[in-house]
């Protein structure tokens, strides 16, 4: 018995010895939701959005306060920009539920490498907040701007970069651990989404900006910038960007057009699937980009017979062209930045290693001269609720009468 | 006082002699002249001064028996076909004769003493050195076969044991109607007397277990046995442990079926309570009902039951650990959510916890010693204490409301009360550990707890089996229950002998 009593002592002992390590009550933690970074003299300035719990959550009247504030502070580097945040927060930041780091545009030209390094290694960050680049504006300005619909701000950036991303395809979510890997990565440069603010950004900080139906400031998510190493180089517009996405394969969902006769046919892209292989001739070296597209009809605004192979025929063929179009129209605008941001390198270095070898130390000048072609073969597996459209039909009836 | 002493100290001086108003006055004498202690002198007629003396206790014997006794015994019977008494007393040789038939003679002070106590009738007459006891039990203060209060069922048998051990023992033989259905009595507690029996079916029972059985109900050395709980303690393997390692059950049909499994029942007088051993972990999840519900439904309860284990163990210490430690592990709605209401409440986690699951468990004890006439009153006072009053007094958080109450609920999911205060007790051990090092604490006594469940034993069979050690014929009435008709083997470590059941192949309705 005395050896377990001892034992007990022992334990009980330790519970006093460890002081509730690392323990934080709720009360005592401020939640910090987005990030943003931007360029200072001496090195970073941070700007971090916290939480006011109570006004998002709490079940009493709202009162007249905005659920995030934001507090600013500037530092040589980005640890200790962090921690300087202490002397402005009211309490100790976690970071754990960060959902978005924003890079001033400013910054990113400059390289983003620097302030990786603390995101990756940081214990208390979780690796699944998105990063994106502030187009124009600061990244203090994007954060600081109030959303209707969601209180949080960094909350609405995350969902809309997300849903962008699966049912449009003008943008790529990043989350940190994709952009230290494609960073690092032989043969593949780094993207990030863009993000810009439509509007006056000063007044969209205000608390009136959402009390109205149109506010005075939106959040945009659209592009996607190009880096050359850790630089950003130049961004991708829209069309682009769907380009870039259908070449990494990373198109789930999203809605095209092409013209057929006087009128146009809306596609919804199903399933696609992106393969890159690399050819050998001779010393000649080219990469051929294969897609498989399954496309459902989504709107047909002419006299187009679902029922008519010849037709289907007609319009696989022209959405493929246009995909191809899209694809080559990306590829082209990487290549004036001098950016392989496919990863064409990295099939190169899977496939033939010793090429790799010879080519590697100059693949951005080289990526340039690859020729690169652009196979589309697309589809068509649904066509919706009706098969044969009434559009002809009133058209006919308009001029009867 | 120990019974030896006092019968050596009593010996000498306490001779029966032939007289008999002497012997009644000794008797009256060792038993303080206690008022329930009824004497009755009678004379026989034809010998001058043979006095007989009927001594009973009052209440621990029938009345109509005694009448119809004292009457049967003394006086002639002149009926032909139907015995009809007359108004004359019998003979001396013939009273003798009679007594010889339906009485036993006794010697000992002590033992006469011990038999009115038991409610028999005690004669004495003169000239005879020695006493007759006739069996007059017959008692008012036992009730009838009620239903149960303790562990109901919604489909099953309603009765339930009494306090009498008479009883409690026919309503198993009424289920076991087997001449192998065996019982072994004794009697336990110096001034109690208590009667204990043993019961078990003798031909698949292990028969080191009956010796162990035996031996250490022989060791109670004690005067006192008033419940069941009283046996248990002396006879379990460790005591210092949080779980019963001994079943109890008021169901006649739980403990037919422990019997049947090659367990051993001990009935205790005066309690309706009837222990079982051995007894596994698992048995106190399971209630007698899965075997009379279909086989999926009762797997499906048992699960749920061990879910409710976790969440009656658990539930606090987890919301404290990761309120307090791992808020990175909470999604973010949701920590936006427990942060806005713990954002005016003044204590921390586990001050707010202890309040309300010690509030939660005084509410508890109050509900159990209130009388049912006043009982609602708790009810209401519970509600406001445990509900949204305490919430809007700003004291704890809405959240915590809900983790007391998942924690409450589940802790009444098991069917053994013993069982659930086991729970209740480690609670609080891991709600601290909770509080001081997080998931770390919790698991580290989770650990500690298996290791604990692992070295317990329950008269020699590990406690956690069938899982550790792993049997995988026990499995089919673990966690699982197969079908009746698949379940060929009873539980293979507690009784090795006579395993197989008969084979029940499923009737083919085919045919």
């Amino acid at each position: 018995m005395g050896k377990y009593i001892n034992m007990l002592y022992a334990i009980c002992l330790c519970v006093w010895l460890s002081g509730c390590w690392s323990a934080n009550e709720l009360s005592s933690i401020t939640i910090a939701t987005a990030l943003g970074i931007d360029k200072s003299e001496k090195g970073f300035t941070l700007t971090l959005q916290v939480l006011n719990p109570n006004e998002i959550a709490g079940k009493e009247g709202l009162s007249s306060r905005t659920a995030i504030s934001n507090y600013t502070e500037s530092g040589a580097t980005f640890f200790e920009a962090v921690r300087k945040l202490t002397k402005v927060t009211p309490r100790k930041v976690f970071l754990s539920h960060l959902m978005l780091v924003a890079y001033g545009e400013s910054v990113a030209e400059e390289g983003i490498s620097s302030s990786l390094d603390f995101l990756i290694r940081d214990h208390e960050l979780r690796t699944d907040f998105v990063m994106a680049i502030v187009k124009d504006n600061t990244a203090g300005e994007l954060i600081s701007v109030l959303t209707p619909l969601e209180k949080i701000s960094a909350s609405k950036i995350y969902d809309s970069i997300e849903s962008a991303q699966d049912y449009w395809a003008p943008t790529k979510k990043v989350q940190v651990d994709e952009l230290v890997n494609s960073l690092t990565a032989e043969g593949k440069e780094a993207v990030l989404t863009g993000i810009y603010i439509v509007g006056n950004s000063e007044e969209g900080q205000k608390l009136q900006s959402v009390e109205q139906t149109k506010p005075l400031a939106n959040i945009y998510i659209n592009g996607i910038g190009v880096f050359n190493g850790d630089q950003l180089v130049g961004w991708l517009n829209e069309e682009e960007s769907k380009g870039f996405n259908y070449i990494t394969n990373n198109v789930k969902n999203t809605v095209g057009w092409v013209s057929i006769g006087n009128g146009k046919v809306s596609v919804e892209v199903k399933k696609n699937d992106t393969k890159i292989i690399m050819n050998q001739k001779n010393d000649a070296k080219t990469f051929d980009v294969v897609l498989k597209t399954v496309v459902n009809i989504g709107e047909v605004e002419t006299d187009f017979m679902i029922m008519d192979q010849s037709d289907v025929q007609k319009i696989e063929e022209k959405v493929a062209e246009k995909i191809e179009r899209i694809c080559q129209a990306s590829i082209t605008k990487a290549k004036e930045y001098e950016s392989d941001i496919f990863g064409f390198g990295e099939v190169m270095r899977k496939t033939s290693p010793e090429e790799w070898g010879k080519v590697k130390d100059n693949w951005s000048k080289q990526f340039v001269f690859a020729e690169i072609n652009v196979k589309a073969e697309v589809q068509i597996d649904k066509s919706g609720m009706i098969t044969s459209p009434f559009y002809k039909k009133i058209k006919e009836k308009n001029s009867e009468e | 006082m120990n019974k030896s002493k006092w019968n050596e100290k009593n010996k000498k001086k306490n001779k029966l002699t032939s007289r008999a108003l002497y012997n009644e006055q000794l008797i009256k004498e060792l038993l303080g002249n206690s008022t329930e202690l009824v004497s009755k002198q009678v004379n026989l007629e034809e010998e001058e001064s043979v006095t007989v003396v009927f001594l009973y206790m009052n209440g621990l014997v029938s009345q109509k028996l005694v009448q119809e006794i004292i009457l049967e015994i003394l006086l002639i019977d002149i009926g032909e076909a139907v015995p009809i008494l007359s108004n004359k007393t019998k003979s001396k040789e013939d009273l003798y004769h009679e007594l010889s038939i339906i009485a036993n003679e006794l010697t000992e002070v002590e033992t006469i003493i011990d038999s009115l106590i038991n409610g028999k009738t005690v004669l004495f007459i003169d000239g005879k050195i020695a006493a007759f006891s006739i069996d007059t039990k017959g008692s008012n203060t036992d009730r009838g076969v009620e239903q149960n209060t303790t562990q109901q069922v919604v489909r099953g048998p309603k009765d339930s044991f009494t306090e009498s051990i008479l009883i409690n023992v026919a309503l198993i033989r009424k289920r076991i109607k087997d001449p192998s259905l065996w019982t072994e009595q004794m009697v336990i507690g110096t001034k109690t007397q208590t009667q204990v029996m043993i019961a078990y079916i003798h031909d698949v029972v292990n028969e080191d277990l009956i010796k162990e059985v035996r031996s250490r109900l022989k060791k109670i050395k004690v005067d006192a046995i008033l419940e069941s709980g009283n046996i248990e303690e002396f006879i379990q393997d460790q005591t210092y442990t949080p779980f019963p390692t001994v079943y109890n059950s008021e169901r006649p049909d739980a403990i037919a079926a422990g019997i049947l499994e090659g367990r051993i029942a001990i009935f205790i007088d005066g309690t309706p309570f009837v222990l079982l051993v051995p007894v596994l972990l698992i048995n106190f999840l399971q209630t007698p009902e899965d075997y009379y519900q279909r086989s999926d439904i009762a797997t499906l309860l048992r699960c749920l039951r061990m879910l409710a284990v976790v969440l009656s163990l658990l539930t606090p210490s987890i919301y404290i650990a990761l309120t307090v430690f791992h808020q990175e592990m909470i999604p973010t709605r949701l920590l936006i959510s427990l942060a806005a209401q713990r954002e005016g409440v003044p204590f921390p986690a586990l001050v707010e916890a202890l309040i309300m699951e010690v509030t939660f468990e005084l509410l508890r004890e109050a509900g159990i010693r209130l009388p049912a006439t006043v009982g609602s009153a708790i009810s209401i006072v519970g509600a406001l204490v445990l509900g949204q009053a305490a919430v809007d007094a700003g004291i704890v958080s809405a959240m915590m409301v809900i983790v007391v109450s998942i924690t409450a609920i589940s802790s009444f999911v098991f069917p053994s009360y013993n069982f659930a205060i086991s729970l209740r007790m480690l609670r609080f051990g891991f709600m601290i550990l909770a509080a001081t090092f997080g998931f770390f604490g919790i698991f580290t006594g989770l650990l500690l707890l298996v290791m604990h469940l692992s070295s317990l034993r329950s008269f020699g069979v590990p406690y956690l089996s069938p899982f550790a050690p792993y049997n995988s014929s026990d499995q089919e009435d673990a966690i699982f229950r197969v079908p009746i008709w698949l379940r060929d083997n009873r539980p293979k470590l507690i009784n090795q002998k006579n395993i197989r059941r008969e084979r029940s192949w499923k009737v083919n309705h085919k045919k």
